[in-house]
């Protein structure tokens, strides 16, 4: 109750009088109970009142504390869901890396796969091209074994390869007790071919002669060359001296076939000297030595033909070797000479030339032959010197014949074909015309088929070269060698000199005639003169004259003689010898 | 090892005899399947350069073998060798053509191993050469 209220009661007391107070004294009592009553009840009331009030704001507090709990779950919840929204986020932030890192991954990859290929594209390649070069290096090395060991031209083993397998056959021969054959081989006259033909064809006949030598031979025995046209053959199992001679029988027989090379068919033939071990000596160089030795001997017996080694040939052997180094020595001490053949007019009888032929005057041996000494002086080179000597003597002979008043003659050398391909051979020539002072129209180089084929257009230059300073030319030997009818009739060439072994047999083969009578018609038809070879007899000498044949030259007209001793004929002009004409 | 390259012989001879009659298709087919492969592994270069060597190592026994791819780029990559495998008795165009694939083979094992090797073939040739890797030896 407030202040304000109890003055209100008090103030109505005092205004009215004694009714006026009972009535007030009861209407204050009623109204002090009513007061009270209402004080009570406004107590009451205002006890309920503050219990309604506490209650209310104990409810409000308890909704306030539920606002609150309310709130705070809701903040709760609020964060939980930021919680939750920044984890997604994060995810979906990974997420997005993740997407970004692979697709920078798979970029990345799609790079590194095309350079992954690419370096594996490298590699490949270079290990190919390193197994390549492998292999090249091997091929080199294998092919460069092959050289070393073997003949470039026709492939089969060479002189090392043959003295290893040699040797290791001799090894075997001498534990089994047997005997083993080295066959020695040269073909004859190869240089004729090779000459004429060309090196061309006569490396194609080497390739060919090897060909049929590996077919005449068992697997283990072995064809070499060693070089030219010298081949060996090992035959390391043979029972008997025999079968060595068998095997060189054929293949001599297998070599004589015809070759058929670039429109030839060469015929050739080949010499065999054979050694056997352990009786012709007991390593490869003695068995190689003596077989070659054995092969001299074959060629010395008419070629074509086999030998077996004996010990006697050494003696001959050491003798060849001995004429070549006194060959080297016969210049220095003169001891060349030269002896002259005449060439007679088989029509009237008169000397028309001369020919001069070399002649060595050995100190032990005595006169020696050019057939003696020529082949070892052109193995040896000392052909050029001896050439060139005879060239010089015989145009010194010839001009002091004419100083000496006779008429002039017609004087014919031979000319090697090493002496026509020296580089100084047209200089020497005409060093030695001026210093002997013989004029070139006396002067006849005589050259064989085989010079005069080989390498025909230089052949043709020097010739014309010859043929502008009035030199005469012969071919010497024709029908041996094979010539070209299209270059004789092209070189300037003033003689044919029939080899004598077709005059030899001419008037007992109709083939060696045929052949004679052909040549001789033929030179007349290219307007050369035709000269017989070898003449020997006074038939043969009819047999040319009825085939129109002009001249001759042989013993039958006289020996080759020394210059003193032809001097009278050359002053009377007549052949020393009658004859029918 | 040789085992392994016994069997891809063998394999080979296997997949090339299954059409006698049409042995530059059956070829083809193996080729085109396997320069798919090998490509995508050592690029165009090294294939060439792989079935160069082969035709240079099996060209003794067959000279008639094309030098190399030509040209390099599908579909006429072997358009050359099909030609003249198609020239040749199928017996004779067979043993080329097996020849070459097994020198190929050869010469990827000794680069890259027998395993992947045949990794390579089955993926190329299916099933067909499953047999290599099923008795693939353990040791290489």
């Amino acid at each position: 109750m407030s202040s304000n209220d109890k003055g209100d009661v008090s103030s109505s007391g005092t205004g009215d009088q004694a009714d006026a107070s009972s009535d007030h004294a009861e209407r204050v009592r009623v109204a002090r109970g009513s007061d009270r009553r209402r004080q009570d009840r406004a107590a009451c009331a205002d006890a309920r009142t503050l219990r309604g009030r506490e209650q209310m704001a104990a409810a409000r507090e308890d909704v306030a504390h539920q606002r609150e709990d309310a709130a705070g779950q809701r903040e709760n919840v609020v964060q939980a869901r930021e919680g939750e929204a920044h984890v997604r986020e994060g995810r979906a932030t990974t997420r997005e890396d993740e997407i970004r890192t692979l697709e920078t991954l798979q970029s990345a990859t799609a790079d590194q796969m095309i350079r992954l290929q690419q370096a594996n594209a490298n590699l490949v390649v270079a290990t190919i091209e390193a197994r390549k070069l492998a292999e090249q290096v091997q091929t080199a090395k294998t092919e460069l074994d092959h050289l070393v060991h073997h003949d470039v031209l026709t492939g089969l083993p060479n002189r090392i390869l043959l003295h290893d397998r040699l040797d290791q056959a001799i090894a075997l021969a001498r534990r089994s007790g047997k005997q083993l054959a080295v066959l020695f081989m040269d073909l004859d006259r190869f240089k004729h071919i090779n000459d004429s033909l060309g090196h061309g064809v006569g490396d194609q006949l080497l390739q060919s002669v090897g060909q049929r030598l590996l077919a005449c031979v068992r697997q283990s025995d072995t064809i070499s060359r060693l070089g030219g046209d010298e081949f060996v053959a090992l035959l390391p199992e043979i029972d008997h001296p025999e079968d060595a001679a068998l095997s060189a029988q054929k293949m001599i027989a297998a070599i004589a076939l015809p070759h058929h090379i670039e429109q030839h068919d060469l015929h050739i033939g080949a010499s065999i000297g054979i050694s056997i071990y352990p009786e012709d000596g007991p390593d490869a160089e003695t068995l190689i030595k003596h077989a070659d030795t054995a092969m001299f001997h074959a060629k010395d017996n008419g070629r074509n033909t086999y030998a077996f080694f004996e010990q006697e040939m050494t003696a001959r052997a050491i003798a060849r070797q001995s004429i070549e180094a006194s060959l080297r020595l016969a210049l220095e001490r003169q001891e060349f000479v030269l002896h002259y053949q005449p060439k007679i007019n088989l029509h009237s009888g008169t000397i028309v030339g001369i020919e001069a032929l070399v002649r060595w005057q050995h100190p032990q041996r005595g006169l020696l032959e050019p057939a003696q000494f020529v082949p070892i002086a052109e193995d040896s080179g000392l052909i050029l010197r001896i050439g060139r000597w005879v060239l010089r003597e015989a145009c010194r002979q010839a001009q002091a014949w004419q100083d000496a008043g006779l008429p002039p003659i017609t004087i014919a050398v031979n000319t090697s074909a090493l002496e026509f391909r020296a580089k100084d051979f047209l200089v020497n020539l005409r060093g030695i015309l001026e210093e002997t002072r013989l004029q070139p129209r006396y002067l006849e180089l005589e050259l064989t088929e085989s010079v005069l084929m080989r390498d025909a257009s230089a052949t043709d230059s020097v010739l014309h070269a010859l043929s502008a300073l009035g030199i005469q030319l012969a071919v010497d030997d024709f029908g041996t060698g094979y010539s070209s009818l299209s270059y004789l009739r092209q070189f300037p060439i003033n003689t044919l000199k029939i080899d004598r072994s077709f005059v030899n047999n001419m008037t007992r083969n109709a083939n060696d005639a045929s052949l004679v009578s052909a040549v001789i018609s033929m030179g007349k038809s290219l307007k050369q003169r035709v000269i017989a070879e070898g003449v020997e007899t006074a038939e043969q000498v009819a047999f040319l004259l009825g085939q129109h044949c002009d001249e001759g030259q042989g013993f039958f007209f006289g020996h080759p003689m020394v210059a003193d001793a032809l001097t009278p004929l050359l002053r009377s002009g007549a052949s020393p010898t009658a004859y029918p004409h | 090892m040789e085992s392994a390259a016994l069997l891809r012989q063998q394999i080979i001879a296997s997949l090339m005899a299954r059409q006698p009659d049409n042995v530059a298709d059956v070829a083809m087919d193996l080729w085109e399947k396997l320069a798919d492969d090998i490509i995508s592994i050592v690029g165009e270069a090294g294939f060439n350069s792989l079935y160069e060597r082969s035709v240079h190592l099996a060209q003794p026994a067959f000279p008639w073998l094309p030098p190399c791819p030509s040209p390099p780029q599908p579909p006429h990559r072997f358009a050359e060798l099909k030609a003249r495998l198609a020239d040749q008795t199928p017996a004779h165009a067979c043993a080329a053509n097996s020849l070459l694939l097994t020198t190929f083979t050869d010469i990827l094992a000794s680069l890259i191993g027998e395993q992947l090797t045949a990794s390579i073939l089955r993926s190329a040739w299916g099933n067909l050469a499953s047999a290599t890797a099923d008795k693939e030896p353990e040791n290489e």
